[in-house]
C-alpha cells in the first residue's frame, strides 16, 4: 500500500471512529490513530493532488498542516433531537407531528379532547414558527358529497379559529375541505366513520 | 348484427308525402329524381308509436373495414333509437334471426309482422376511401305498405373511421325529422373519477380528475391532469366549454376550458387564499356562470360573466353557520334554485337571477344538488332521503308535487339532465361504488355508463356545435 493510500484509510478509520453513531460521544482527547500519512511530504494525503510538476524547480513544497485528530472535535449536538429542521414538508409529515381532531356526525363543534389535541398542535407550531399549516375538513361518506364539501370547510375553519384564538398567525394557518372525497379509513361502519370526521393538519412549507 | 345491403331498384332516395296528415315532404339530400308514394302508416303522427326493425347487417364479404363500419352503424344506431323510447324497436335478439335485407322484394315480410314491426330500417354502406356513405330506408312490411319506401336518407359526410358518430348524427336526424324531437345521441357526459389514481406507478397522493365521454359511455378520457382533486364539472351551453372545480391553485377554485381549443383555462371566479370557490353552473344563455363561494366569509350563491367580469352576490348571507350551495338555473334563465340550510335543514330554495323573490320549494328530509330540467319540463331533479338511502326525486316547479325516480337501490346521487330533459344521468351505489348511470322518466335504468374507479359528478351536454 503506497502511503497516499495508507493515510486515505487512517483518515477515513478516524472519521469512522469520530462520527460513528449518533449518540454516541467521541471519544475522550486521546488522539485515535493520527493520521501520519498527513504531513509525508510530496505526493501526500486527502487527495490534494499536489504533485511537482517535472522540470520545476527542485524546492521541496512545505508540509501541509497537520489535520486535528478527530477525538478534538467539540461535542455536536446528536442529529435526531430535531427531526424537522431544514425537511421539506412531505418528510416532515411523515412523522406526524401534528395530532388531528375529530368531529360528531353533521358538526363542526370541538369537544374538550379536540380543543386538548389543538393545544398540543399549537405548541408545536409556535416551536416551528418556518412551517405553513393547511387544516383539511374531512367528513364521512354518509350525507352527499355536496353536502360535505361545505361540512370539511366548517370544521377546518372551526379549527383554525381556535388556533388562532391561542395566538398563531394566520398567515401559518390554510384551510381546505375535501369532504367526504379522500376518506383515510375507506370503511362502511361506525368505526369507519368517526375516523374520517376529522381536521387533519397537514405541514404544506418549511420556509 | 348484421344489416341489410339494399339493391334499391328505384332510386336510392325519394321524397315521401304522409297520408292522413297534410302533405309533409321530408326532402332528401341526394335525390337524383323525386317520386312520391302514399302508405298507409302515418311517420308525424305523434300518438301512434310506429315499431322498427333493424334487421342484421348484411355483409359485402370483400371489404372488412366497410363491413364493420356498417354493422357498427346499424348496432349503435339501434342502441341510439332505443334509448330515446320514441320508437319501439323489435329486439335485437329476434331480429338478429331474420335474413339481412337482400332486396326489396325479398324480405319476408310475413315473418317481419310476426314480429310487430311497421317498418324495416334497410341501411346501405358504401365507400370511397376513408368516406362513407350510408343510404337509409324505411320499409313497409304491413300488407297495405309493403315494399314501399315510408322514409329515406342518404348519409354521405360519414368516415370509415367514425362509425359510431355517423350513427349518432343519423339517430338525430331520425328523431328531428320523424319525431320532431331533439335526440341526445351526439351529446356527451362529464364527470369525476379516481380511477387513474389506482393504476400502477400513480403518486400515492389523493387524485379524482375530470373525464368526458359520448353519453352511452363510449369514448371516455380523461382531460384533466393536475393529480389533485378536481371536482363538479359542469358543461357551457356550447357543448365544448367545460367548468369544473380544481384544488391545482391555493385554494378550490373554477376553471373553465374549451375543449376544443388548446388555451390554458380561465379563472373567471378569481379564487384567492382563504376560500373555496365550487359547484359551477352555466347560465342557459352561456354568457354568466353561477357559483357558491365563500369569499364573503360565508356560504353565497354568486354569479360572473364568463369573461370573469361583474362578479356580485347573490345571497348575502350573514351567519356563517348557514350553507347556501348548488345553483342551478331555470330554463329560461330568470330563476336560479339552489340549497340552503336556513330552516335548519338543507332545503331547495328558488329565487330571481338577481336575488330576490327567495322562496322555498321542498321539504324533504335531506335534500341536495338540485338540477333544473331544460323546457318543455319544468321539474327539479335533487337527490334526496336520509344518509345511507340517497334517491333521485323530481319535484314539479309548479306544483311542488315530488315523485321519487330510483327505486331504493343503493345510494343515488346528484343528477343532472339530458338536453332535452327526458332522461337524468347520476351516480349510484348500487353495483358497488360509485358510477355514472342514466335512468328514464318512468324510473327505468337505460344505461350504465361508467365500470372503472369510482365515478361521481355527471353533467350532460347540449350537442356540441361544431
Amino acid at each position: 500500500m503506497t502511503r497516499t493510500h495508507l493515510s486515505i484509510a487512517l483518515f477515513t478509520v478516524a472519521l469512522a471512529w469520530g462520527a460513528g453513531c449518533a449518540g454516541n460521544p467521541p471519544p475522550a482527547s486521546t488522539p485515535a490513530k493520527p493520521s501520519t500519512g498527513a504531513g509525508s511530504g510530496q505526493g501526500s494525503a486527502a487527495g490534494s493532488g499536489t504533485t511537482s510538476t517535472p522540470g520545476s524547480a527542485s524546492t521541496v513544497p512545505p508540509p501541509p498542516a497537520l489535520e486535528p485528530p478527530i477525538a478534538a472535535v467539540p461535542n455536536e449536538p446528536p442529529i435526531a433531537a430535531d427531526p424537522y429542521t431544514g425537511q421539506p414538508p412531505d418528510v416532515i409529515n411523515k412523522l406526524s407531528p401534528l395530532k388531528p381532531v375529530f368531529f360528531a356526525y353533521d358538526s363542526d363543534q370541538l369537544d374538550d379532547a379536540a380543543r386538548q389535541a389543538l393545544t398540543d398542535d399549537a405548541q408545536v407550531l409556535k416551536k416551528y414558527p418556518s412551517w405553513v399549516v393547511t387544516i383539511e375538513g374531512h367528513s364521512d361518506e354518509r350525507g352527499t358529497a355536496e353536502y360535505n364539501l361545505a361540512l370539511g370547510e366548517r370544521r377546518a375553519l372551526s379549527a383554525r379559529s381556535f388556533l388562532l384564538s391561542l395566538g398563531l398567525p394566520a398567515a401559518q394557518l390554510r384551510t381546505v375541505s375535501y369532504g367526504k372525497e379522500f376518506p383515510f379509513d375507506p370503511g362502511h361502519n361506525e368505526d369507519a366513520w368517526t375516523k374520517n370526521r376529522r381536521a387533519h393538519l397537514v405541514v404544506t412549507a418549511n420556509k | 348484427m348484421r344489416l341489410a345491403v339494399v339493391l334499391t331498384i328505384c332510386c336510392a332516395a325519394c321524397a315521401v308525402a304522409i297520408a292522413g296528415h297534410s302533405a309533409r315532404v321530408i326532402a332528401a339530400r341526394m335525390a337524383p329524381q323525386q317520386t312520391s308514394t302514399e302508405i298507409d302508416v302515418t311517420l308525424s303522427n305523434p300518438s301512434k308509436v310506429l315499431r322498427l326493425a333493424i334487421p342484421p347487417f348484411a355483409a359485402s364479404g370483400t371489404d372488412a373495414e366497410l363491413d364493420a363500419a356498417g354493422r357498427t352503424v346499424s348496432e349503435t344506431l339501434w342502441t341510439d333509437i332505443n334509448f330515446e323510447e320514441e320508437f319501439d324497436l323489435v329486439s335485437r335478439d329476434a331480429a338478429s334471426k331474420m335474413p339481412p335485407v337482400d332486396s326489396i322484394d325479398a324480405i319476408p315480410y310475413d315473418r317481419w309482422v310476426e314480429l310487430g314491426a311497421d317498418f324495416v330500417v334497410a341501411l346501405h354502406a358504401k365507400r370511397d376511401g376513408a368516406a362513407l356513405t350510408i343510404d337509409l330506408q324505411f320499409v313497409g312490411v304491413r300488407t297495405s305498405s309493403a315494399k314501399k319506401i315510408g322514409y329515406a336518407q342518404t348519409y354521405a359526410s360519414c368516415t370509415v373511421a367514425a362509425a359510431r358518430a355517423c350513427a349518432h348524427v343519423i339517430a338525430d336526424d331520425l328523431h328531428k325529422t320523424i319525431r320532431r324531437l331533439d335526440g341526445v345521441a351526439q351529446t356527451r357526459l362529464a364527470f369525476v373519477s379516481d380511477r387513474d389514481a389506482l393504476r400502477p406507478g400513480a403518486p400515492a397522493r389523493p387524485t379524482k380528475e375530470i373525464y368526458i365521454s359520448d353519453y352511452d359511455g363510449e369514448n371516455q378520457r380523461r382531460i384533466t391532469a393536475n393529480q389533485v382533486l378536481n371536482l363538479a364539472p359542469s358543461w357551457a351551453p356550447d357543448g365544448n366549454t367545460l367548468a369544473y372545480v380544481s384544488y391545482i391553485a391555493q385554494s378550490p377554485d373554477i376553471f373553465v376550458r374549451n375543449l376544443l381549443e388548446a388555451r390554458p383555462p380561465s379563472r373567471p371566479a378569481a379564487g384567492t387564499m382563504q376560500m373555496e370557490n365550487m359547484m359551477p353552473a352555466f347560465s342557459p344563455d352561456g354568457t354568466k356562470i353561477a357559483f357558491s363561494s365563500t369569499r364573503s366569509g360565508n356560504w353565497d350563491i354568486w354569479v360572473v360573466n364568463v369573461d370573469g367580469t361583474d362578479r356580485h352576490n347573490l345571497t348575502n348571507n350573514a351567519n356563517s353557520s348557514v350553507v347556501n350551495n348548488c345553483p342551478t338555473w331555470s330554463p329560461t334563465g330568470a330563476q336560479i334554485a339552489f340549497t340552503s340550510t336556513r330552516a335548519g335543514s338543507n332545503q331547495i330554495y328558488v329565487m330571481n337571477a338577481d336575488g330576490t323573490g327567495v322562496e322555498r320549494l321542498t321539504s324533504d328530509p335531506g335534500v341536495d344538488r338540485p338540477t333544473w330540467s331544460p323546457a318543455p319540463f319544468n321539474d327539479i331533479a335533487y337527490t334526496s332521503g336520509i344518509p345511507g338511502g340517497h334517491d333521485i326525486n323530481l319535484v314539479d316547479v309548479a306544483t311542488r308535487q315530488v315523485r321519487v325516480l330510483t327505486s331504493g337501490l343503493g345510494n343515488n346521487s346528484s343528477p343532472t339532465f339530458a338536453p332535452n330533459g327526458r332522461h337524468v344521468a347520476f351516480y349510484t351505489s348500487r353495483w358497488g361504488k360509485e358510477q355514472i348511470a342514466i335512468i328514464d322518466r318512468k324510473g327505468n335504468i337505460q344505461l350504465r355508463v361508467t365500470t372503472l374507479g369510482a365515478n361521481t359528478f355527471p353533467s350532460w351536454s347540449r350537442t356540441p356545435r361544431s
